[in-house]
This record gives structure tokens, sequence and C-alpha cells, in this order.
């Protein structure tokens, strides 16, 4: 008893049937993130404890992936890049997608996979997929390195300016890829089969958004196409980093695609929240 | 000092049972195959998407509990005393109503405690406190406390699931009763474990209500009831049937079930 007589007053908490519009109770995560920072060390260390082999795999997944397309699409079908390597302009884009498809893939088994500590106590279930997340990032940060030591060598591609836009663009990213992953997340709930359904929908998504392949070789007409997907003007900015490819992303667009990526966030954010709570009982 | 730990109002939790396999609305697959299964089945009956039932576990229920109680529920298998629990440790919500906690809840409940089973018994307590917004220091401060009280001994820092049902009961009640806030809410755990184990269980849940906390406690032990618990609450298929002294509860209860 005595630890908590220093604690702040105490704010009841009213519990209610839920209704099918919750925000996220950010106050609340904050109160849990001793909890958040829990999940997100234990995953890391889950990760690289198995020092070499997690650690390399890291480096190793878009590694083999870029050595099997630029066999196939660079060397033997000879996909046009223009100036720059087929490996590097495959290497800047992957890196963005593996981020993006990674945390809609833990998002999506975020709810159904924890069920075990769901169903036995108490905290908010947004620390879940967002602990995810956060873990994912640091994967993320990685392979941008190796990405970096691979323009180095090439020698073409320093480090310019251009860099100082790149916080902005992974912020904007993450942003997307966690609202992308709640929402998915949530229909998991409803939909049991959506697991599968994931893979199939991000299998198709990658083909959708100009990662093999640069946009240039797809008819003007249906490059529209290409628009709807926000991966492919994220992917693109990303490049215009690394590569100094295209043209200086608009200021405004970028703006909209911040307030795009809330949008989707938020929307995700309400129907995990919707989902969240009947999945104590619907199990 | 509050003159409420808990408040329920009008509680009501009903749930929908299915009876295909599938998720809630079956699967994705079953929803675009609606419109075929329509087709096929016109004229004749047929089985709607998903069979539903509604079972209703909880019906107006509605009682407070001040600081320092220590309440009995009482009831049946089935009679809603575990969902009750439940709403109470928020891990579900009440379909109609309202719950107020004035002070912070930890509960113990049939299921587990939240302990992770990959997890050592080490790391559970640390999560188990950082889920009642405990700060590591705190949490150092009663931990070895708590390793002495389960008597787990170095199998601490072994992971859960290695642990015997005893040892993991153990631990789960001395991480309950020695993290515990304001509130303890209790399932059923008490059964558990041996005689003398029991005992020390006994003795702790009294000390902490010496020290002002607040006890409810679902058992089906009146033994433990009468023991620990100064008022009970008997819950029959839902309903609250009587609230008061624990003595002349489980009397009553007792006599009904004859």
């Amino acid at each position: 008893m005595e630890i908590f007589k220093k604690r702040n007053e105490f704010i009841p908490i009213v519990i209610t049937p839920p209704s099918s519009l919750e925000l996220p109770n950010f106050r609340e995560l904050w109160e849990y993130k001793g909890l958040f920072f829990f999940l997100l060390r234990r995953d890391i260390k889950l990760r690289f404890q198995q020092t070499v082999i997690g650690f390399l795999w890291i480096i190793l997944q878009p590694l083999i992936q870029m050595v099997i397309f630029y066999v196939i699409l660079g060397l033997l079908i000879r996909v046009p890049t223009g100036n720059i390597p087929y490996h590097l302009f495959f290497l800047s884009a992957f890196v963005v997608w593996q981020f993006f498809s990674q945390v809609v893939s833990y998002s999506t088994n975020s709810l159904v996979g924890n069920i075990g500590i769901i169903i036995k106590s108490y905290f908010p279930r947004l620390a879940l997929p967002l602990a995810s997340v956060a873990s994912l990032l640091v994967d993320f940060g990685i392979s941008i390195l190796i990405l970096l030591v691979f323009l180095l060598i090439n020698g073409n591609f320093p480090i310019t300016l251009r860099y100082l836009l790149l916080p902005v663009l992974v912020v904007i990213t993450t942003i997307f890829s966690s609202g992308v992953g709640l929402l998915f997340g949530a229909l998991t709930v409803v939909f049991r089969d959506m697991r599968n359904l994931t893979s199939f929908i991000l299998m198709i998504w990658m083909y959708l958004t100009p990662i093999m392949y640069p946009r240039s070789i797809v008819p003007e007409e249906y490059q529209i196409f290409l628009y709807i997907n926000p991966l492919t003007s994220l992917v693109e900015s990303f490049q215009w980093i690394f590569l100094h490819e295209g043209t200086l992303p608009r200021i405004d667009y970028l703006v909209i695609s911040l307030v795009v990526a809330i949008l989707i966030w938020f929307s995700g954010a309400v129907a995990f929240r919707a989902m969240e709570n009947k999945v104590a009982d619907v199990m | 000092m509050r003159q409420c730990a808990i408040k329920v109002e009008n509680v009501w939790k009903e749930y929908r049972i299915r009876h295909t396999l599938e998720g809630p609305s079956g699967s994705l697959k079953a929803v675009l195959n609606a419109p075929i299964r329509w087709l096929v089945g016109r004229g004749k009956k047929t089985s709607r998407l998903a069979q539903s039932e509604t079972f209703i576990a909880l019906k107006d229920i509605s009682f407070d509990v001040e600081p320092g109680e220590s309440v009995g529920l009482i009831g049946r298998n089935g009679a809603g005393k575990s969902t009750l629990l439940k709403i109470l440790s928020r891990i579900t919500r009440p379909s109609l109503g309202k719950i107020t906690l004035y002070q912070r809840v930890n509960s113990l409940l049939e299921v587990g405690t939240g302990f992770n089973t990959e997890l050592s018994g080490r790391d559970n307590v640390y999560l188990n406190g950082s889920f009642l917004g405990m700060k590591i220091s705190e949490i150092k401060q009663k931990f070895d406390e708590i390793v002495a009280f389960s008597e787990v001994g170095q199998f601490i820092d072994t992971p859960v699931k290695y642990y015997s049902s005893g040892m993991y009961v153990r631990l789960a009640f001395s991480v309950a009763v020695h993290l515990t806030p304001e509130i303890l809410l209790i399932d059923e755990t008490l059964s558990v474990g041996d005689a003398g184990f029991q005992h020390k269980s006994m003795a702790k849940m009294k000390e902490l209500l010496r020290s002002g906390a607040t006890i409810v406690l679902v058992s089906h032990s009146d033994q433990a009831v009468r023991d620990i618990c100064k008022r009970a609450i008997w819950l029959d298929k839902g309903v609250l049937r009587m609230d008061g002294p624990a003595a002349s509860v489980v009397e009553q209860y007792k006599k009904f079930l004859d």
C-alpha cells in the first residue's frame, strides 16, 4: 500500500458498453508506456538473441531478394532503369516495401495472435501493434544502412542535402503502414481467413508498386493506377533521395500525403478499437 | 477516503453463441458465397449464414463495494460470477450498464494472470507490474518478497511454460497479492495448491484486508468465503439473488443446493 501513497490522484475508470466509434486513448497508452517498452525490448531481444542468425537475417533478406530480382529482371530481362543500376533501383524501393509489408503482416496478427494475454489481463491493446511497428523501424533503419553501403560503394550516389527529407518520409510511411496494419488487424478478428488473404493482398500490392520496374515502362494512360497506390509516391520520394532521380517532391503533395496517412491511421485505429472489444468475447 | 471502491450499475452481459466453427461473420468465403447460397436455397428451408443464439450471462446487476470490504461471489457454475469478474477486470465490456472503478484493480482469474508462458517467472513479475502501471523500481522493491512467498526458488528465471501447475498458481497468487494496488479480484484459484499454501494464501489475504485493500473473491469453497469475506453476493443464472452478510448468504445458498 505504501508504494501507492506517493502516486497522483487516481482518476476513476468508467467501464461502459463498447461503442463503434472509439478513438485511441493516448493518455492511457502513455500510462502503459512501460508495457510498450517491455514488449519492444522483448521483441528485439528475441530477434537478436540468436545473434548470428537474427541480425544476419535482417541483412540477408533484402539482399537475397535483390540478387534474385537483379538476375531475372536486371540481367536476363533487362528492365530499363535508365542511368541507375538495376540492383540499386530495386533495393532502394524494396527496403521501403519490406518495412510496409512487415508492419502490415505483424499488425494483422496482433489481436488474434495475442489472444492469450488479451483474455487474461487488461492493457491498451494498441500497444501490441505499436510495439511491432517500433521494432520493425529498427529493421528499417538497418536495411537503409545496408542500402547506403551499396550506394556509396557504387560512388555515383553520395549523401546529399536531400537526405534531410528522409525522417519526414519515414514518418509518413510509418503512419500509413501502421494504419493499414491496424485495419487488417481489426478485420482478422471478424474474418478469420484474413491472415491468408493478407499475404495474397500484399503480393498483389507489391506488383502494383513500381519496385521491380520503373514507372516509366508503364504506358502513360495507365500510370494513374499506380498512383492510386499511396506507396508509389512514397517509394518514388525515397528514390528521389537515394538515387537523385526524378523531380523534387512538391511540399503540398507531401503535406497531403501526411494528412492522408494520418486519416488512414485513425480509421485503422478506430476499427482496431472496435474489434479489440470483440476479440475477448469471440474466441 | 472515498466511500466507494467499485460501483456496478445495471450491468447486463450478452454473448452470441455461434453454431458455425468460423468467426463472427463466418469467413470472407462465407460472406462472398452468400448470394449463391441464397439462390440455391430459395424455396427450401435453409440455414442462416451463421446461426447464432444469444446467451445472457448477467441480468441487471447492481451493487456497490466500499473500500476495505471483502466480498464473496457465490453461485452455481454458469451463474455469471467469472463473467462479472472479467468485466470488472476490463477484459470484456458489458453489453449494457456502467461500472466505475475508484481504485486500481489487480485480478487473478481462472484463466491465468496474464503470464506469458515464453517468459521467465522474473520477467512475468515485471510484466504484471507494468500492467498495473508500476515502475521498475517499485516492482524491484517487492521482488524478493514475491519470490519468497511463492516458494519458486531458483526457477524464477526459468520460462513459465516449464512450471508445474502448482508453481504457476503459487507464483501467480504471490504476484497478485504483493503487487495488488487497492482492489484485488480473485477467481477460484485458491482451490488449487496444497493445504499449506492455501493456509498461507488465506493469511495473506487477511493481511491485505487489514491494510485496507478491497477484495472480491469468487470461490466454491464456502469455507474460504466465510473465512475471508464479510459480505457475499449470490448470483443465480445471471441474476443477483442475494446480497448480505457472508454467513447468511452462504447458508441460504447451501439450503438452495439441497
